[in-house]
């Protein structure tokens, strides 16, 4: 009894400490929490501040002293968005004809790094009613617009005054969502990529290409849907082929009922896919196709434009390895746009770096460092190297936004695709 | 205060740190997972739910089977090779062995990483092999990108150093005295190895086997890099359930199946260890 009693003492003064240690752990994670919040706040201020100390030198030289108008521009993306992204605010700040007039602070967060995306900072922004953000201009894929937009509208955006971007006139393309809010000034897109050695005949129209599939089986592969743009585009345009065009922009879960035809294509071509070791093999990431491609063991594969050309531009890949696009149902794109928060300010400044973005400079360098699909005429850029790009008509880009359904689409592939053997 | 509680105090403030990290991120985390594992996805209402999806989904029962399979294959295969290898450094003193003892432990310095891409590029149908077999008007494909195989491969390529390691500091420490006295009385070489040196390494053994077990089941890596679509390793599974499908409560329940798995070798770890004391007692 006695040493029982003894264990119940012993067991509430475990709790006792229990306590004692979980609250200690919440004071440290708190800390650690603000702490974090801390010194990203802090880097990016400083970063800023660098920014402008480094510009401010040659924009006094440059204007003499007249006031310099600051916005904040806001992008994310992979790091070599990020790469092209200090190279333009830089030429934007220091060398175009605003230098001097206005001056870009670049916030650019890290596609994957950070636990809140810069849509979510928008779509909080907006709810809690804030009037001066920060978010004076923002840099927005097709996919990011109409995630905010179902979120907080297009009229969360300003309404754009064309007659302050002279040089959008000759720009066709036009965002699916809220057009009349957005300005477009790059694209890229999912096409076919091939080996051209091997393939001669080049499938047109997706018949053309699922013929081409059947008649050479092993040699064509798209990857895990789930690990990579390129194979997501595949698979799902192979499934809403067979849906009504208005399913491609829509996230109602009452299309999930229809993919049953678009998966059952999806079998029926499995197995001329690319097979190793005896079975049908779906590599990982955009990646693991152009390797298989580049090392001869296909000779197809959907993959991102951009991708293919610079890598073929640095080396990385074949020579012989070039892209089309199918035309009648084309692989879904993406064009990447400025827009103006309704609770951001500063617009003429961001009205000039919209029109800046939009200059021949700006594209030449978005085409020669990312092979970024261009929007303005291709005949005042120098094309050389990334011909291929001409050939892709920006103003029918297939844009494909489907949300949450992704999700629940990925794991469909997984369970009735992958498994297939 | 008395020098004892100061000493005490003094004690514990210097193990307070290592005790608060290892509550902050591993046992807190495995309390929460646990939990999270038994809750209802929408409701938040208690059900064994979704660890009944992993063992009666047959796709998801297949990962399972699949991994124990491809982790017991490397550990069998691991534990042979590194044990002679390993025999061979201890017993043998020629100039070869002695460089072979310098060398097998660098691949522990390639970053996991390059030596997986390495490995792809040798052994991929397209690899090194494959065209060392055309320059010779031979077309090898081995068939071991995203096939078991190539796993098993790789995780050997991984493991035998290191069970080699471990199994080689067990043999150093049999003196000579005692094969030599054993020698003396007249017995064989296979007798010397069945009645002295096997039973005074195999604790070794085993802890190296548990080791590259519980190494292998929650492997990554490889396995996303060289595996196949499906049948696929827990860790690739657990990725999807986390990542792709972001269903949190059956992400728990998986992790907490692979904890379970892996409490199996060390459950085998603590009791060799403790045999170990009885006999010292």
């Amino acid at each position: 009894m006695k040493a029982g009693g003894h264990s119940m003492k012993e067991r509430k003064e475990n709790m006792k400490g229990k306590k004692v240690v979980s609250l200690v752990m919440a004071g440290a994670m708190t800390a650690a929490l603000l702490a974090g919040c801390g010194s990203s706040a802090s880097k990016s201020t400083s970063a800023g501040n660098d920014a402008k100390a480094a510009s401010s030198g040659s924009t006094a030289s440059a204007a003499g002293n007249g006031s310099v108008e600051e916005f904040n521009l806001y992008a994310t993306g992979s790091d070599n968005v990020r790469a092209i992204f200090e190279t333009l605010t830089e030429d934007f700040n220091n060398n175009s004809e605003y230098a001097g007039k206005y001056k870009c602070n670049l916030t650019f967060m890290l596609s994957g790094t950070g636990a809140a995306s810069m849509t979510d900072g928008l779509v909080a922004a907006y709810k809690a009613n804030q009037k001066d953000s920060g978010y004076d201009l923002v840099d927005l894929s097709g996919d990011d617009l109409s995630k905010v937009v179902s979120q907080i509208g297009e009229e969360a955006f300003v309404k754009l005054d064309k007659s302050k971007i002279p040089n959008a006139s000759g720009v066709e393309a036009k965002s699916s969502v809220a057009a009349d809010y957005v300005q477009p000034y790059r694209g890229t897109t999912v096409v076919l990529a091939y080996d051209s050695d091997k393939v001669t005949d080049v499938p047109k129209t997706w018949d053309d290409l699922t013929n081409w599939i059947k008649a050479n089986p092993g040699r064509f592969a798209y990857n895990q849907p789930g690990t990579g743009g390129a194979g997501d585009s595949f698979a799902r345009t192979s499934v809403y082929n067979y849906l009504p065009e208005e399913a491609f922009t829509s996230d109602d879960p009452s299309w999930e009922d229809k993919w049953d035809e678009g998966f059952d294509y999806l079998k029926d071509i499995h197995s001329s896919m690319y097979k190793s070791g005896g079975a049908v093999v779906y590599p990982a990431k955009n990646q693991g196709t152009l390797d298989l491609l580049n090392q001869g063991e296909i000779d197809m594969c959907p993959n991102w434009a951009d991708m293919v050309l610079s890598q073929r531009k640095s080396g990385q890949i074949k020579d012989s390895i070039k892209i089309a696009q199918i035309t009648d149902k084309p692989l879904t794109g993406s064009l990447q746009s400025l827009a103006m928060p309704t609770f951001g300010a500063h617009q003429d400044a961001a009205y000039a770096f919209i029109n800046y973005m939009l200059s021949e400079e700006a594209q030449q360098t978005m085409v020669t460092e990312m092979a970024a699909i261009p929007l303005i005429d291709t005949s005042k850029l120098d094309m050389s190297g990334f011909e291929d790009l001409e050939n892709l008509d920006t103003t029918n880009f297939r844009i494909q936004s489907i949300g949450a359904l992704s999700t629940d689409f990925n794991e469909r592939w997984d369970n009735d695709i992958a498994t297939l053997g | 205060m008395s020098k004892a509680a100061k000493q005490k105090i003094v004690a514990y403030a210097m193990v307070l740190p290592a005790f608060l990290i290892v509550m902050l991120t591993v046992a807190y985390p495995i309390v929460n997972s646990i939990i999270l594992s038994f809750k209802d996805e929408k409701t938040g209402k208690f059900t064994l739910d979704n660890y009944a999806y992993f063992f009666t989904t047959p796709n998801q029962l297949k990962n399972i089977l699949y991994t124990l399979f491809v982790v017991l294959v490397t550990v069998a295969l691991a534990i042979v090779i590194a044990y002679l290898l390993a025999l061979y450094l201890r017993f043998n003193h020629s100039r070869i062995a002695k460089w072979i003892g310098n060398l097998y432990l660098l691949p522990r310095f390639v970053p996991a990483m390059c030596a997986v891409y390495a490995m792809i590029t040798i052994i991929r149908d397209s690899g090194l092999i494959n065209r060392v077999g055309a320059a010779f008007g031979q077309d090898w494909k081995l068939g071991l990108m995203y096939h078991a195989s190539g796993l098993i491969v790789m995780n050997l390529w991984f493991n035998i150093p290191f069970a080699t390691m471990m199994i080689a500091a067990g043999l150093g420490a049999i003196p000579d005295s005692i094969i030599e006295a054993a020698r003396d009385v007249g017995a064989g070489r296979m007798k010397v190895f069945r009645a002295m040196i096997l039973p005074l390494s195999v604790k070794d053994v085993v802890i190296a086997a548990t080791f590259v077990y519980m190494s292998n089941v929650g492997s990554f890596t490889t396995p996303y890099l060289m595996g196949g679509n499906a049948p696929k390793m827990l860790g690739i599974a657990l990725f999807d359930q986390f990542n792709k499908y972001l269903d949190y409560n059956r992400s728990a329940a998986l992790s907490v199946i692979m904890f379970l798995l892996c409490a199996v070798s060390a459950v085998v770890y603590i009791r060799t260890n403790l045999k170990d004391r009885e006999w010292e007692a």
